[in-house]
């Protein structure tokens, strides 16, 4: 049968070795496996920050931080995750994984993902390095609204390192997707055409879609704020911190669905392997997505609400819509799981915990999406509750199921099956232990960005509950890390297709080959293998009949 | 008048069923697809299921109409979310009761200052305690909110309401405080101002009107008694 078509092996690059050779490396697998290890190194070093001030806020008084501590542990925790963590980490797959899901032997620009690494790396350090002068790291919040981010009240060096880390972060973010979108444009395989690239591609064209178009405000925010800092009468009361705020939240609100889509993405692929069904509306699917990107670049201003600055019906109504999309996003995924073949396995475990928590962060945003609402819920402990679930619960959950479905493509092992239950289980449980009772305190008037809250006010009790969930997020992470050095060590092979996938990754060997296929099946939906196995099984039913 | 409290409430008595009932529906469909079609351990191999064997999944990977009838339900949900936030948003924007009371906010780091207009009366913390604010109950009170420094955000949590005070531009808007009473640290900053961010805090003293004009006069004389000393001294 002629199922495989020969597709040229281009000659292979003499590349030296060890570190430099993979800071050197023009391979999407390398450079993608090296962001990815780096921005996930990121997440831990900001989890240890969130552990000091869940340990701070444990108990009323200051017990192991100083007030100007927390403050620097807030600003490095929620940067860090979202410029070093988040936007590299949700790229860092698509540059992996994209080129073999669209059946390509390379990534254009390879050098331009390259220079994203680097850049990655480097904004890292700059951040970093606050904690090592002596004022310490920045500590005017990740979002550094001036005047308070200004030179008088916040003179710190730190600052300025942070205003250089993020640049040098947002610049990286859009190298990787100019680099991830040139890819899936150009060098889709024969018969891949735009409405047959896999669900988890499309996750990734808006994704990219959305850096590149709400990243340079952020650029441009930042570089205004430090043209004020060292020169001022840039941004100067009143319109400009308004100014300031409107250009960030440009880039602020698509920003979590930058890093949002892609996990919906891998949880798409999980659901629809692990059920055994073709990914259920996949036009429909696609509609909504860029519905739901070209919404999410309009509804910024509902950051801003209590400022009087933005129109809030109009910002109100952009946001609300978000839920048709997010809604449809839903049925695809219920409609998947109907009728199939449900493996109960790890990627698909946490693929369903993203949809259960994902859910809870997306009907609050709807909450806070009305100004009455939000009047109460901004900027307290609500809001903090609030994006954790969107973040932690869907974005963190949806890189879990992406790992655990693509560990076994990317290292040819298999990680465990139990260490990876009890992973599932401790972070559900740590997750809304930490979280929920946050809803709680919003509501009952605490704010976010303090460390240190009184006594008479009542909080403590939930307070200790959430610390508490804080050190059972750190424990499965822990048993996620045990995993990883079991699977590395003692290695269970894992094949080219251990869980039956729908698309190209699939078909060639664990880990693949520097140039990725030596042959590719025919293109003729989005999900080829998925059509191969079923012609197979319609082929045996016929002999069957005959037999 | 415009109870902000009660405002608070009526959205959310809308919105609050219709999340829970969401988030219970689909956890529920969620957990019953898992269970339902579930495949035991023995089965669990993806290409273990041959002709005339075990149950297939389903090919069907799309319903068009049922989709857009999906969809149209979804858009009529946030219809009725939209409309009812707008209605409520119409009221809070456009305050059409008369204040009885104006009271001039100041925010700067780390402290509240409350003027009250056209009496010379000012209310000030001291070095550890926080100011009082005092206002009369059941009448609309008129706020104005500024800083003189960096962005601060004024919050009274027991009436759900919270405005961002911005250096250099004055805001204003109106509370009703239906009941009296004392609310220790019953008002704070929430938008984050830097250092003591935490302990920028006020109490809130509702009082009877009767009680309210009472306390006004007594401040007023002893204002005014300390504006005659100084003019002495």
């Amino acid at each position: 049968m002629s199922a495989t078509a020969p597709v040229a092996r281009p000659p292979r690059p003499r590349t030296p070795g060890g570190l430099v050779g993979t800071l050197a490396s023009t391979d999407h697998k390398v450079v993608g496996a090296g962001i990815f290890v780096t921005a996930f190194g990121f997440f831990l070093a900001a989890g240890v920050l969130a552990l000091l001030m869940r340990s701070e806020l444990a108990q009323p008084g200051l017990q192991v931080v100083s007030e100007e501590g927390y403050n620097q542990l807030f600003t490095i925790h929620g940067s860090t995750m979202f410029y070093l963590f988040a936007t590299p980490i949700a790229l860092a797959a698509g540059i992996y994984l994209v080129p073999l899901q669209i059946g390509a032997a390379r990534v254009a620009w390879p050098r331009l993902a390259l220079a994203g690494w680097w850049l990655t790396i480097m904004g890292g350090l700059s951040m970093w390095s606050g904690f090592l002068t002596q004022q310490g790291a920045a500590d005017v919040g990740w979002y550094a609204y001036p005047p308070l981010s200004d030179m008088p009240n916040s003179p710190t060096i730190g600052t300025d390192y942070w205003i250089f880390g993020v640049i040098l972060a947002a610049v990286a973010g859009m190298l990787l997707a100019a680099s991830v979108l040139a890819t899936i444009v150009k060098l889709r395989a024969p018969g891949m055409t735009m409405l047959r690239l896999p669900v988890f591609a499309w996750t990734q064209v808006v994704s990219c879609l959305m850096v590149l178009t709400a990243f340079p405000a952020l650029i441009v925010a930042m570089a205004l704020l430090f043209a004020q800092r060292q020169l001022g009468g840039v941004l100067t009361t009143p319109e400009g911190p308004i100014a300031y705020q409107h250009l960030f939240w440009f880039f602020g609100h698509p920003v979590v669905y930058v890093v949002f889509f892609p996990f919906l993405g891998a949880v798409a692929e999980a659901i629809a392997t692990f059920s055994g069904r073709r990914w259920f509306g996949y036009r429909p699917f696609v509609i909504s997505l860029l519905l739901f990107a070209a919404l999410s670049m309009s509804v910024w201003g509902h950051h801003m609400f209590t400022t009087e600055a933005v129109k809030n019906t109009y910002f109100s109504l952009t946001s609300t819509a978000l839920l048709v999309p997010a809604g449809i996003e839903y049925f695809d995924a219920l409609a998947t799981m109907w009728r199939g073949r449900i493996r109960l396995r790890v990627p698909m475990l946490f693929a369903l915990g993203f949809l259960v928590l994902f859910l809870i962060g997306g009907t609050t945003g709807i909450w806070i999406g009305s100004p009455a609402l939000d009047y109460h819920d901004t900027d307290s402990y609500f809001i903090v509750a609030h994006f954790h679930y969107t973040l932690f619960g869907g974005s963190v959950m949806g890189l879990f199921t992406a790992i655990y479905l693509w560990w076994p493509k990317v290292t040819g092992t298999m990680l465990r099956e139990r260490l990876g239950r009890w992973h599932f289980w401790l972070t559900m449980v740590g997750m809304n232990l930490t979280f929920f009772p946050m809803f709680f305190l919003g509501e009952q008037g605490m704010a976010r960005r303090v460390a240190d809250y009184p006594r008479s006010a009542g909080w403590t009790t939930l307070n200790t509950l959430s610390t508490i969930g804080s050190g059972v997020i750190a424990l499965s992470l822990l048993v996620f890390l045990l995993n990883v050095a079991v699977s590395l060590t003692r290695r269970v092979p894992a094949g080219p297709d251990p869980w039956g996938g729908h698309s190209l990754e699939w078909a060639t060997s664990s880990p693949p080959p520097p140039h990725n296929f030596d042959a590719l099946p025919p293109v003729r939906s989005f999900a080829p293998l998925l059509d191969r196995r079923e012609a197979e099984q319609d082929r045996g039913d016929a002999r069957g009949a005959v037999a | 008048m415009t109870d902000t409290r009660r405002e608070f409430d009526q959205v959310a008595g809308l919105y609050l069923p219709i999340g829970v009932a969401v988030v219970v529906v689909i956890v529920a469909l969620v957990v019953v697809m898992a269970l339902r079609y579930r495949v035991r351990d023995g089965e669990q191999e993806p290409g273990d299921d041959g002709p005339g064997g075990r149950r297939r999944p389903s090919r069907i990977a799309d319903a068009p109409r049922a989709e857009a009838l999906y969809a149209a339900v979804l858009v009529c949900i946030a219809a009725l979310l939209v409309w009812r936030t707008f209605s409520t948003e119409a009221r809070e924007d456009h305050p059409r009761a008369a204040a009885t009371a104006t009271i001039d906010v100041t925010a700067a780091r780390w402290h509240w200052r409350f003027d009250y207009r056209g009496t010379g009366v000012t209310q000030l913390g001291g070095d550890r305690t926080p100011p009082t604010l005092v206002v009369p109950a059941a009448q609309p009170v008129r706020f104005t909110l500024v800083s003189i420094d960096v962005i601060h955000a004024f919050w009274i949590p027991a009436r759900r309401f919270k405005r961002d005070a911005n250096p250099g531009a004055s805001s204003s808007f109106e509370l009703i405080f239906p009941t009296t009473g004392f609310w220790r640290d019953g008002g704070e900053c929430s938008e984050f101002c830097g250092l003591r961010h935490a302990q920028m805090r006020f109490d809130v003293d509702v009082r009877t009107p009767a009680a309210y004009a009472a306390w006004l006069r007594q401040r007023r004389a002893a204002a005014g008694a300390v504006g005659a000393a100084g003019a002495a001294g």
